[in-house]
């Protein structure tokens, strides 16, 4: 079955991916992925959440796939079935699959890569740790680098930790995950060698109902020829097959154009899955949970209140040697058009129809469309320079082995963003991102206006604006939520401080927070898109990056330079002080 | 026009200049004002710039002294018997400041009722807290006033027992105390003696030392000698050039004509701007924070209607009973002891408008506007409970009607919940519940705000059928334990999508080490300063009494039986259907209850 083929599959009338294409969804559908929550059911919970809109869930996220096998009516009456009989759901495990009948094969390719190491195999062991996995499941490496099974185990086993809080079987269940891993190495533009992995995957999936997931953990130069590769030779035949795609997307609109051309040549949109890891830190996952839950903050949610929004991301060490890959494309392009203008999207969406992924994305391109193109004095890039401190040196960007000495690839900036839309017409949206910076955090910071006719006026001093209500979304480290208010200090007289009302994760919730990257490639096997970047996102996001970077580059913008370890180059101070902002997470309370 | 004031003692911090002060002609005005603005703080004064010390306080006096913010009364009832407070200080605050220097101001505190309680546990600890926080001025003394013979010495070591330094700064305590006791004096007599207080008078004289005086009567006696001692001390006791003021506790009559012949009586001898009725609910830190927190910050005043909040609710409870000291409450009732004063009050100050400034009288003229707007109190809208004998353990707790200074039949309601509305734009159709009980399994006060359910919830599936159970809420903590918390519905971290409440909170004890002063100490200061604001004018009182008195009077014609709880429990079942009535479920008594 070559690739065309395979996407023709895909448009019968049922299936999820012609919805998607007529823009409307099979009702079933839709049902079900707004509950889309799979996780809900990892053990501890089954018992509080209602199971049964789970189950169903859980058999469209099989049926998904599984369409072109089925008929329609066989589908419909699977879920009611499984609705029905959700109580005897006695096991506690995660996935409730058609037991016996399905699995699921998961292939990293570019298994030896550091990611693959840190992140990916981790948080497969964790997903399966949680039993969220589906009974069936298999693990393949990929890579060009020869090794055994035992060899990649060994590798694999080096990064697996059980999670603080629950470490009973710990070893005993790194074995089991272990034993589901396996290897084969090949070539990434090699139609054979990902024959021999399809032989290996269809060997162990036994005759099962077959889906399947790639994670392409590879530079960029070779996303095409792996998917390539892997869709016409190594794609499910009976169930479904997705990819998971790691950023960058291109590096701009002109490359993530070509690249997704080339995407769709061998996929279907709703078989690509973009990962975004920041769209799965937990708070940013709360976030319309905190907005469109609550009462108390929606009404306050536009110009009318919000004076500015600040994205705020910052990494305390640099490139450390390994600037190869970030010097090509600078900080903007690695974390501001994605993970920040991602959250920015986030934050501004109109309220979407339903927790839909395509109801939300939908209103997230709505968001990225509305803005404001960017211009070049709304930006700040910066670089980092050596710095002696205490006795140790710190290397500046162009110290690095990997950089160009003549290199200006900013590894900082900042940029005041404007969405030109009813509600948040004037409000500045101001993203600072940078490295070698003196700490580790990333933040969502809203400042609201002052209040009108304050009646504590001559409490506050001469600027109204520093007695602002500011509500702090810290995603990292050390999760919390604050809403700064003013109060008054206890005692006699009538002294104001701002206080804050807070919500502190480790205080409140003793579990551990999973790693990003264990929701998202749990929602990429239950088929939930929510938090993947569409390929119109994707392009829209682009759009308002491409000409500043363009123009950035053709007239060598020299960044102005900031010692390792230090808050930045005093030139964001100057960008916020344009737009009448102080940045909250350098004030002296924070 | 208000002027704000830094100041860690003065309480108020506000200087009033009422509406009516352009009558006095501005350059006076300005002057006082000038004054105010600059004279910070006795305790930085006294702190930082120690040798300005006597000066600024003068100041401070003499603007204090100035009935500024008293003038709007003058027009009301000229040439009452003293209206001292209108003539001399007035003519002192216009004067240079070299005037004000000759004539040193002095205080004179006299605690009438010395040897009762709350002079024992509340006002000299209070006074003492306030000196030991250099928040009084340099010339003040303290006299005791009771019936019982007691010498200066035994009066001082009666106090002593009950003084304390704060427990975050201990140094000098004891040099303080005996500084403090030191400028404590007691005088004996009779409540209705004019001789007596014809005595206290030339005592007070003789400390006073020529000063320019004035003086602050502390009136912690039973009601019905009020008006006696009112009229004594008025009449042979009172400033003759500086300010006399009179301190007044609850109760304020038990219904409206009580209430309003107690009024006619003091005004007798009294200016309203002399008469400070307490209500100590109103100097609670949290209270107080109450307007700081709705005026300053912009998060919180788009919400405060109708149009978001749900109900509120106003709740006290104390874990004990009357304890063998029924005698005084058996006549009252829980209703007139705790809803229609501290609970009215505080609602009264949660729901008024905006006021124009901080200002006494703008603040109060906004509290009386919600009180008038206030629906009729139906019986229907009323529980009323009483605590009855509980076996606890090997335990057993007595009945209300055990006490032997109750009447074994009272039906007087040592609990009552009651729902009120405030018609106007802003509450129309908002539910106030107030819930008040003695001897139930809790001592608290606490104010909880809870908001309306999200329209078009996108979470809706997550949260079980009753929307009502995922809303938002308010809790404004007043004791023990201070603190504000805002429930709000928050993801469970992890894998999936579960969401529960959590707070987002501010524990006063994690965030302010400093321990906070006791509603009196805030309350006797604000008196020495003039200022009112946490003081109940007559006719917020005349508008506290209209709602409450019908209603009290119905239920005692009908004889309304108490519905009975056990001692210690959560109080009667009744409270939750008239809750369940206006579609409320009480905060306090939920599974998840904080």
């Amino acid at each position: 079955m070559d690739a065309r083929s395979f996407a023709v599959s895909y448009s019968s009338p049922y299936s999820p991916s012609s919805a998607f294409r007529n823009g409307h969804h099979h009702p079933l559908v839709v049902n079900v992925s707004s509950l889309s929550n799979c996780k809900i059911l990892s053990r501890h919970l089954t018992q509080i959440c209602p199971s049964l809109e789970v189950v169903r869930m859980q058999d469209v996220a099989t049926k998904h796939n599984a369409v072109d096998k089925e008929s329609p009516v066989e589908n419909l009456k699977d879920g009611l079935f499984s609705a029905t009989s959700s109580h005897e759901r006695s096991d506690g495990l995660c996935f409730d699959y058609r037991k016996d009948e399905s699995t699921v094969s998961i292939t990293v390719v570019g298994a030896s890569g550091d990611l693959a190491k840190k992140k990916i195999f981790p948080a497969l062991f964790a997903l399966f740790y949680e039993d969220c996995l589906p009974k069936h499941f298999t693990v393949y490496g990929y890579a060009r680098s020869k090794m055994t099974n035992a060899e990649l185990r060994n590798m694999v086993s080096k990064t697996l930790t059980c999670r603080i809080d629950k470490r009973e079987n710990c070893s005993e269940k790194m074995e089991q995950f272990l034993n589901r891993c396996f290897y084969h190495s090949g070539q990434y533009d090699s139609l054979d060698n990902f024959m021999e992995l399809d032989t290996k995957i269809k060997e162990h999936e036994a005759g099962r109902i077959s889906n399947r997931l790639f994670y392409l953990s590879i530079p960029p130069n070779i996303f095409i020829d792996a998917v390539r590769c892997a869709s016409l030779s190594a794609s499910s035949t009976n169930g479904w097959t997705r990819v998971i795609v790691e950023k960058p997307f291109g590096r701009d609109s002109e490359s993530s154009a070509a690249l997704t051309r080339g995407l769709k040549k061998y996929l279907n949109e709703d078989q690509i899955f973009r990962i975004d890891h920041y769209l799965g830190k937990e708070l940013v996952e709360n976030l319309s949970v905190l907005r469109f839950s609550n009462l108390v903050f929606e009404p306050l949610w536009s110009r009318q209140y919000i004076r500015n929004v600040q994205l705020i991301f910052s990494e305390d060490f640099g490139t450390e040697g390994r600037g190869g890959y970030f010097d090509n494309y600078g900080i903007i392009r690695d974390i501001m058009q994605n993970h920040l203008l991602q959250i920015l999207a986030l934050f501004a969406m109109e309220t979407p129809v339903s927790c839909d992924a395509e109801d939300i994305r939908n209103e997230k391109v709505k968001v990225l469309r509305s803005m404001r193109p960017l211009q070049l004095e709304n930006l700040v890039v910066g670089q980092y320079k050596s710095h002696t401190k205490g006795g140790i040196t710190y290397p500046g960007y162009t110290d690095d082995m990997t950089v160009p000495k003549d290199s200006l690839t900013p590894t900082f900036a900042a940029a005041a963003l404007f969405i030109d839309n009813a509600r948040w017409d004037g409000v500045p949206f101001l993203m600072k991102a940078g490295k070698a910076l003196h700490t580790r955090r990333a933040e969502i910071r809203v400042q609201f206006r002052h209040v009108p006719g304050n009646l504590y006026n001559r409490n506050i001093g001469t600027d109204l604006d520093q007695a602002t209500n500011e509500l702090v979304i810290k995603i990292q480290p050390d999760e919390a939520i604050y809403l700064k208010i003013n109060n008054k200090v206890p005692g006699l007289g009538m002294r104001l401080d701002r206080s804050t009302l807070n919500l502190h994760y480790a205080a409140r919730y003793s579990k551990e927070i999973p790693d990003a990257y264990e929701r998202l490639l749990l929602d990429a096997i239950d088929g939930e898109r929510r938090l993947f970047i569409r390929s119109d996102e994707l392009d829209a996001a682009w759009a308002l990056f491409t000409p500043l970077l363009k123009e950035l580059e053709e007239k060598k913008i020299i960044p102005e330079y900031y010692p390792y370890g230090s808050r930045g180059p005093v030139g964001a101070h100057y960008l916020a002080a344009r737009y009448n902002v102080r940045w909250g997470d350098l004030g002296l309370e924070q | 026009m208000a002027i704000r004031n830094l100041s860690p003692c003065s309480s108020s911090g506000t200087i009033n200049l009422s509406p009516s002060v352009p009558h006095y002609g501005t350059p006076f005005s300005t002057k006082s004002v000038n004054f105010s603005s600059r004279d910070n703080s006795c305790r930085w004064v006294s702190h930082i710039l120690s040798e300005f010390r006597s000066r600024k306080l003068i100041q401070l006096k003499s603007s204090n002294g100035h009935p500024l913010n008293a003038v709007s009364f003058k027009d009301d009832l000229p040439g009452s018997p003293i209206a001292k407070e209108h003539t001399m200080p007035q003519v002192e605050g216009s004067l240079p400041i070299a005037e004000s220097v000759r004539e040193q101001p002095t205080l004179s505190i006299t605690i009438v009722g010395a040897s009762g309680d709350l002079a024992k546990k509340k006002i000299f600890p209070a006074l003492f807290a306030l000196f030991y926080e250099d928040c009084l001025p340099e010339n003040f003394t303290v006299f005791g006033y009771a019936r019982t013979e007691m010498t200066d010495e035994q009066l001082r070591n009666m106090i002593s027992e009950t003084l304390t330094c704060r427990i975050d700064k201990r140094e000098n305590c004891d040099e303080k105390m005996k500084e403090f006791l030191k400028r404590c004096f007691y005088q004996s007599g009779q409540y209705n003696s004019e001789e007596d207080f014809s005595e206290l008078n030339r005592k007070l004289k003789e400390k006073e030392a020529g000063r320019l005086p004035n003086r602050l009567f502390y009136l912690s006696i039973p009601p019905n000698i009020f008006v006696d001692v009112v009229r004594c001390a008025s009449l042979k006791a009172s400033s003759k050039v500086g300010w006399t003021r009179v301190i007044v506790e609850k109760p304020f009559g038990r219904d409206s004509d009580s209430s309003r012949e107690l009024t006619r009586c003091l005004k007798q001898y009294l200016h309203e701007d002399q008469i400070f009725r307490i209500d100590h609910y109103l100097g609670k830190e949290l209270v107080e924070n109450l307007s700081v927190l709705r005026f300053s910050n912009l998060v919180f005043e788009p919400l405060w209607s109708r149009n978001f909040i749900r109900n509120v609710q106003l709740i006290f409870s104390e874990d004990f009973g009357t304890e063998g000291r029924g005698g005084y409450f058996d006549s009252y009732g829980i209703i007139r002891d705790i809803m229609q004063n501290h609970l009215l009050q505080i609602l009264a100050l949660f729901a008024m408008e905006t006021p124009v400034s901080l200002d006494a009288e703008d603040i109060r003229n906004e509290k009386v506007k919600v009180l008038r707007s206030m629906r009729p109190l139906q019986l229907e809208d009323v529980i009323v409970g009483q605590y009855k004998g509980h076996n606890k353990g090997a335990k057993s707790y007595p009945s209300y009607t055990d006490d032997p200074s109750v009447a074994k039949d009272s039906l007087t309601p040592t609990f009552a919940a009651a729902a009120l509305f405030v018609n106007n734009a802003r509450w129309d159709g908002v539910p106030f519940l107030m819930k008040a009980g003695k001897a139930l399994h809790t001592k608290r006060g606490e104010i909880r705000v809870q908001f309306r359910h999200v329209p078009g919830n996108l979470y809706k599936t997550n949260f079980g059928t009753d929307l009502d159970k995922a809303t938002n809420e308010l809790v404004i903590r007043v004791q023990p334990d201070e603190a504000l918390f805002l429930k709000i519905n928050n993801k469970v971290p992890g894998l999936g999508m579960r969401l529960d409440r959590s707070d987002l909170n501010l524990l006063y004890k994690a965030r302010y080490p400093r321990e906070i002063p006791d509603a009196y100490e805030r309350l006797l200061l604000d008196a020495i300063e003039g200022e009112r604001r946490l003081f109940i004018r007559s006719d917020e009182l005349d508008a506290a009494w209209a709602l409450f008195t019908p209603l009290l009077k119905d239920l005692e014609q009908r004889k309304i039986a108490p519905e009975l709880y056990p001692y210690g429990s959560r109080g009667p079942v009744g409270a939750h259907y008239l809750a369940a009535k206006y579609n409320v479920r009480w905060g306090d008594l939920s599974a998840e209850d904080s």
